[in-house]
């Protein structure tokens, strides 16, 4: 006699047609309780897409010279200067199975003069194999080579460059700078590089002269850092441990820095801020959750004679139970969506803040509102279920 | 078409039951227009929710159409309601954010209409009680007797066998109620529709194929007119 039918009937875009409409008539109360949930996925989000850019960050920090990087530097002891021996440095890989190459470098400041320009600038003095092994690459020019020696040749580092160049009066290579009281022949100016974690200095305000003869404008032409490419897989503790006492010698105490230490560390520090702000982000979308469960039950008891003449004409429990969820689900995924957009906004403006190139981690707009709407759905269910058990006829006598 | 037998319903604690209804026992013709009349309190609601399988009785039992109604699922109830009965209430019930024409739809969606269809079956059914001018008013643009006539229109969209009206021109002045009373009056005949109609006036019940009078939760009176 009567068609049988499903427990519930209604289409999915029907019911969100009525949620939809149901919330806007909802107005003002609607809007508090996407408030909630709107906090909670933005400060996630956010969360999730910083972790994200600073994890690039971090990784650039290491491009270069990789996580397998140890720098030894010399800490004077007494009143002599700090000093390496070279050769020994330079014998490292053949001394020490971990070491896959070893630099030798020193590092000062001296004052530098081009034309009507005079600064105070970083020297470093290198052997030919740096720039190669740091990714440093040239604008113009040549870089230092194993053929200079001992000769006053110079690399300007492209900060470095620009600084010492006036109008008319461009710092380019065949130019002659003067390096303290040494005249030095410009032969090559490098491109803009990033400043790396275990770089000895930052090589675009930098520049670069021959480690040989390195005296005339630091003093000495000892080495006061190596740089050191463990082979993968070593243990930069251990290997640090062993090749400190290798170079250290009477006038000179080693430190030992670890690209692997700092990226510890660095993820210990991120560590904090991440679960920090999960808690942030995980307590108001609970209370997110909670708003939008205190405005469903207001609603389901506010429209008890709707739910009264819905029964009457025909809608069964499910139809009800549909109904709330689906407006709950639909209040708080509008919440999720302005929330994560939100979110990769906040991301955005801290990015700039701390000079990093933002980048969008694409899977957190699905993850912020799916998060949002599960979250409405979760909280949404008890009034639904309400609304469902309501009574018809008690529900229709409510006005 | 309907059949009760010894319904009794009683409201309170099963220790202390107060019986609203004792025992009625009423057969109800296809197409009659029957009157439920009876002071306030005598149970008429009562009986019309049973009847409407909005409510349970505790004894007795219901046929409708020859079959006996199962009141144990709420949604087999539901389904009941949609399909073979109409309701008319005494405050309308008319959602007030929906249009007239989609008040009088919303049977439909629950039975599973799709879109498309429900609406020129709404603005149908609307012009039929000549209400066609009014389909896109909300309902407080709407007088009381055009509320009622738009509930009508609901209660009939579905084709059902029985229309259930509990006091339907309880809110509407003298004159309005008549005009509704006419109005059911030519309903009843033009689509055959059996109608069971609550009221307290009696001038209204004589208009009625029927009155059945109760008191107390009993039938004291079943009186037959001829049309
Ligand atoms: N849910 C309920 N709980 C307890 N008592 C109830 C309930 N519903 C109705 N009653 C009682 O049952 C009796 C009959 O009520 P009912 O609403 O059926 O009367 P009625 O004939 O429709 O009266 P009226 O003409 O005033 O509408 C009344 O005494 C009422 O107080
Ligand atoms: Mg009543």
């Amino acid at each position: 006699m009567m068609p049988r039918r499903p427990a519930h009937n209604l289409e999915v875009a029907e019911t969100l047609r009525e949620a939809l409409a149901n919330l806007r008539a909802q107005g003002r109360r609607s809007a508090l309780a996407l408030l909630g949930i709107l906090i909670g996925t933005a400060s996630i989000v956010a969360m999730l897409n910083i972790g994200h850019i600073a994890q690039l960050e971090t990784s650039k920090l290491f491009s270069h010279l990789g996580a397998d990087m140890v720098q030894l530097r010399a800490m004077p002891t007494g009143a002599a200067p700090a000093a390496l021996d070279r050769e020994l440095i330079e014998q490292l890989p053949a001394r020490d199975p971990d070491v896959a190459w070893s630099l030798p470098l020193a590092t000062g400041r001296a004052q530098v003069a081009f034309g009507s320009q005079r600064h105070d600038m970083l020297i470093v003095a290198i052997t030919p194999a740096l720039p190669r092994l740091a990714g440093l690459h040239l604008e113009r020019g040549r870089s230092i080579a194993a053929i200079d020696q001992c000769a006053m040749v110079a690399v300007a580092g492209a900060e470095a460059a620009t600084q010492l160049s006036s109008p008319g009066n461009q710092l380019m290579p065949t130019g002659k700078v003067a390096i303290g009281d040494y005249v030095y022949s410009v032969i090559g100016t490098l491109r803009p590089s990033f400043a790396e974690a275990l770089s000895p200095g930052d090589y675009n305000k930098a520049l670069l002269i021959p480690l040989d003869c390195a005296r005339r404008v630091l003093g000495s032409s000892a080495p006061t850092t190596a740089m050191v490419r463990l082979r993968p897989g070593a243990d930069a503790e251990k290997a640090g441990a062993r090749l400190s006492g290798m170079l250290a010698n009477a006038s000179s105490s080693i430190e030992v820095i670890s690209a692997r230490q700092l990226i510890k560390t660095m993820n210990e520090q991120k560590a904090v801020h991440t679960s920090m702000l999960a808690a942030i982000g995980g307590i108001s979308l609970l209370v997110g959750g909670i708003g939008v469960m205190n405005v469903m039950l207001m609603s389901v008891m506010e429209r008890r004679s709707e739910i009264g003449l819905r029964a009457a004409i025909g809608a069964t429990p499910r139809d009800l139970q549909l109904m709330f969820t689906v407006e709950a689900g639909v209040l708080a995924l509008a919440g999720g969506v302005a929330g994560t957009l939100i979110g990769v906004l906040i991301a955005w403006i801290m990015a700039q803040y701390s000079g990093w190139t933002f980048d969008l981690a694409f899977y957190v707009l699905p993850l912020g509102s799916g998060m949002a709407a599960i979250v409405g759905l979760v909280f949404g269910l008890y009034p639904a279920i309400t609304a469902a058990r309501l009574h018809p006829i008690e529900a229709l006598r409510a006005d | 078409m309907l059949r009760l037998n010894h319904v009794q319903k009683a409201y309170g604690t099963p220790e202390q039951p107060i019986p609203v209804l004792h025992d009625i026992s009423i057969d109800v013709a296809d197409g009659e227009f029957c009157a439920i009349l009876g002071p306030s309190g005598s149970g008429k609601s009562t009986l019309l929710n049973i009847i409407g399988v909005l409510d349970h009785p505790d004894a007795g039992e219901i046929e409708l159409g020859g079959v006996p109604i199962d009141f144990g699922s709420a949604t087999e109830a539901a389904r009941l309601r949609n399909q073979l009965l109409g309701f008319v209430f005494q405050s309308f019930q008319l959602l007030p954010r929906l249009t007239a024409w989609e008040n009088v739809a919303l049977p439909l969606l629950y039975r599973g209409t799709p879109r498309p269809e429900r609406k020129p079956r709404a603005l149908a059914m609307l012009d039929r009680l000549g209400l066609g001018e009014r389909v896109h008013h909300l309902p407080a643009e709407l007088s009381g007797g055009q509320r009622q006539r738009v509930a009508l229109a609901r209660a009939l969209i579905g084709d059902p066998k029985l229309v259930l009206a509990d006091e339907p021109t309880g809110s509407l002045d003298s004159v309005t109620a008549a005009e509704v009373l006419q109005l059911l009056r030519q309903l009843n005949r033009d689509f055959g529709v059996t109608l069971l109609m609550v009221t307290h006036d009696r001038g209204l019940a004589e208009a009625c194929d029927r009155s059945i009078e109760i008191l107390d939760g009993r039938v004291v009176s079943d009186v037959r007119r001829d049309g």
